[in-house]
């Protein structure tokens, strides 16, 4: 039953017509690749690489995340199809916890194939090269947990969690972790950023800005998994016991 | 089956459901009630969607809120005409019956089955999106009743569905009737509803007016005298020796001039006394009905008081 939920979720996730925008996003990633050169031509593909990781994969992975992570609940609620889903003999917070799965997998797919694409213009197809890529890869997958998760308790909580979640992600993410002091330790992206190690911008304050590194933190790979780990399941752990006592019904049916 | 234990349900500071207290056991049971009378928060409340603000709700004898045990013993046809509209209505039985605890095999095999029973199996595999009302109907009432459960709960499951459709409606509820089970159904359609059952539920504006069988109900509503139309081809007669029984409250002539319709007090009593005269008196009657004893006139002298 939870295989299946899974499955069934992962395959409604990756639609064409779901999926195909993503696909514009990972080209656009690597068409950046492609004039960032141009752009600052004294830098090593490393260094290309690390920047435009920073700019846009770890952007697309917290979009991503905000647009198939709020749609678990919300979008079913909205479309009043959660009805369905409510009166089977399936266990909330299992049901919950597959979708999320899947949707994390999905969240991860995105952010990583755009990685990968980026990863082979910049290195001119040698993606071997690239020492900085396991880094990603594993800060996006941890990343995807810890947004998805945070994302599915906003979904839960309002119902407006799309827009909570993209100024989440574009507002707070992007401007705390630049600002001075130990604000940096309230954005998921500043562990992100530990756990992928990736090279300070040698680009001037513009490209420090995109980055996230105009605000310095001295947070480790270590500590930044331990964080991202326990708040994860911290906050899962809260999504499914709220969404297994609270209601569920489509809003403007209420009599 | 069910039982509801003086249950409020508010929404904020308006009342959905207000003190409802009554039990709802095997056959058929009509929940009636205008829009907005409460029959969908009883629904919801009744399939664990919503919890009751006050007031104690068991379905076989358990809280339904978010419990798959109750899930397992029952099937919700909503009112909603909501769907993954993508979806052809087999996957979407086919998603629900998989959710409802099949395995592949079973699970294909009940929404064969359950597609063939609603007339669906043609049109199965095109996506809902392009389906009528109807069939979106009757893809709904499949995905309910496809676990063979003990309790279906059909909000108002008729609309939509063409005539024909609601008579194989119809027997296919009372076949499941005559199998033991719980079926409440709620709807605006009266007249179909009344082909159905006489076990009726009555709310309006949140409360329950009334509940049991539709003709008890209506001999305890005194305030309306039952109307009795009598066929005969001696109309002047007939009502020469009907005003000296005791339970007439009033007499008319149709305009047609073969019938009378006489408003009477104890209707039982009186089709005593009628049989009495038809038999002693040779009164020549052809027929007779009683046009305000159906779910209609019950449902509007009741919504009325």
């Amino acid at each position: 039953m939870q295989l299946y939920l899974y499955g069934h979720s992962l395959k409604e996730m990756l639609r064409m017509r779901r999926f195909l925008p993503w696909i514009g996003v990972a080209l656009f990633t690597a068409l950046m690749g492609l004039v960032w050169p141009s752009l600052v031509p004294e830098s090593s593909a490393a260094q290309q690489y690390a920047d435009l990781s920073s700019m846009l994969i770890f952007r697309v992975l917290a979009l991503a995340s905000a647009i198939y992570t709020t749609s678990i609940v919300s979008q079913e609620v909205e479309q009043k199809t959660i009805v369905f889903l409510l009166t089977r003999p399936v266990t909330r917070w299992k049901l919950l916890a597959m979708r999320y799965l899947a949707s994390v997998t999905v969240v991860s797919i995105v952010a990583v194939m755009s990685a990968l694409l980026l990863s082979a213009v910049v290195f001119r197809g040698h993606i071997g090269d690239n020492g900085l890529l396991s880094g990603d890869v594993k800060a996006i997958v941890i990343g995807a947990f810890c947004y998805g998760a945070l994302f599915l308790l906003v979904s839960l909580l309002s119902s407006r969690a799309m827009i909570i979640c993209i100024l989440f992600a574009f507002g707070w993410e992007l401007s705390v972790g630049n600002l001075p002091g130990d604000l940096a330790y309230l954005t998921v992206f500043s562990y992100l950023q530990a756990l992928a190690q990736h090279p300070a911008t040698a680009g001037g304050p513009k490209a420090k800005l995109l980055t996230g590194d105009l605000g310095t933190t001295a947070i480790t790979p270590a500590l930044g998994m331990q964080v991202m780990v326990i708040t994860t399941i911290a906050v899962i752990l809260l999504c499914l016991w709220w969404f297994s006592h609270f209601e569920y019904v489509p809003r403007e049916d209420a009599e | 089956m069910i039982t509801l234990q003086n249950v409020s349900r508010w929404y904020g500071q308006v009342i959905g459901l207000n003190d409802v207290t009554c039990e709802i056991g095997p056959g058929i049971t009509a929940l009636l009630g205008m829009n907005g009378a409460g029959k969908t928060t009883m629904m919801r409340l009744i399939t664990g969607q919503l919890r009751p603000t006050t007031g104690a709700l068991n379905v076989l004898g358990m809280d339904p809120f978010s419990n798959s045990n109750v899930y397992r013993r029952l099937g919700y046809c909503p009112e909603i005409d909501n769907f993954y509209e993508h979806n052809t209505g087999r996957q979407f039985v086919y998603y629900l019956a998989r959710l409802a605890g099949y395995e592949k095999p079973g699970a294909q095999e009940r929404t064969q089955k359950m597609l063939q029973r609603v007339g669906m199996l043609e049109r199965a595999d095109s996506p809902i999106a392009s389906y009528s009302k109807g069939m979106r109907q009757r893809i709904k009432l499949a995905q309910a009743m496809l676990h063979d459960p003990d309790i279906i709960l059909l909000d108002e499951p008729l609309n939509g569905l063409d005539p024909v459709g609601r008579r194989e409606f119809a027997d296919v509820l009372g076949q499941y009737a005559a199998q033991g089970k719980t079926i409440m159904i709620s709807s605006h359609i009266l007249y179909e509803v009344e082909q159905m059952t006489q076990s009726i539920l009555l709310l309006h504006r949140g409360r329950l007016l009334a509940t049991g069988d539709l003709h008890v109900i209506r001999s305890l509503l005194d305030k309306h005298p039952h109307q009795v139309r009598i066929n005969t081809s001696e109309p002047r007669g007939l009502a020469q020796k009907l005003t000296s029984l005791p339970n007439i409250v009033s007499l008319n002539f149709m305009p047609e001039g073969d019938a009378i319709e006489v408003q009477v007090r104890e209707p039982n009593s009186f089709y005593e006394s009628l049989n009495r005269l038809i038999i002693d008196d040779n009164v020549k009657v052809s027929g007779f009905q009683s046009p305000d004893n159906n779910l209609e006139s019950v449902f509007r002298y009741l919504v009325e008081a």
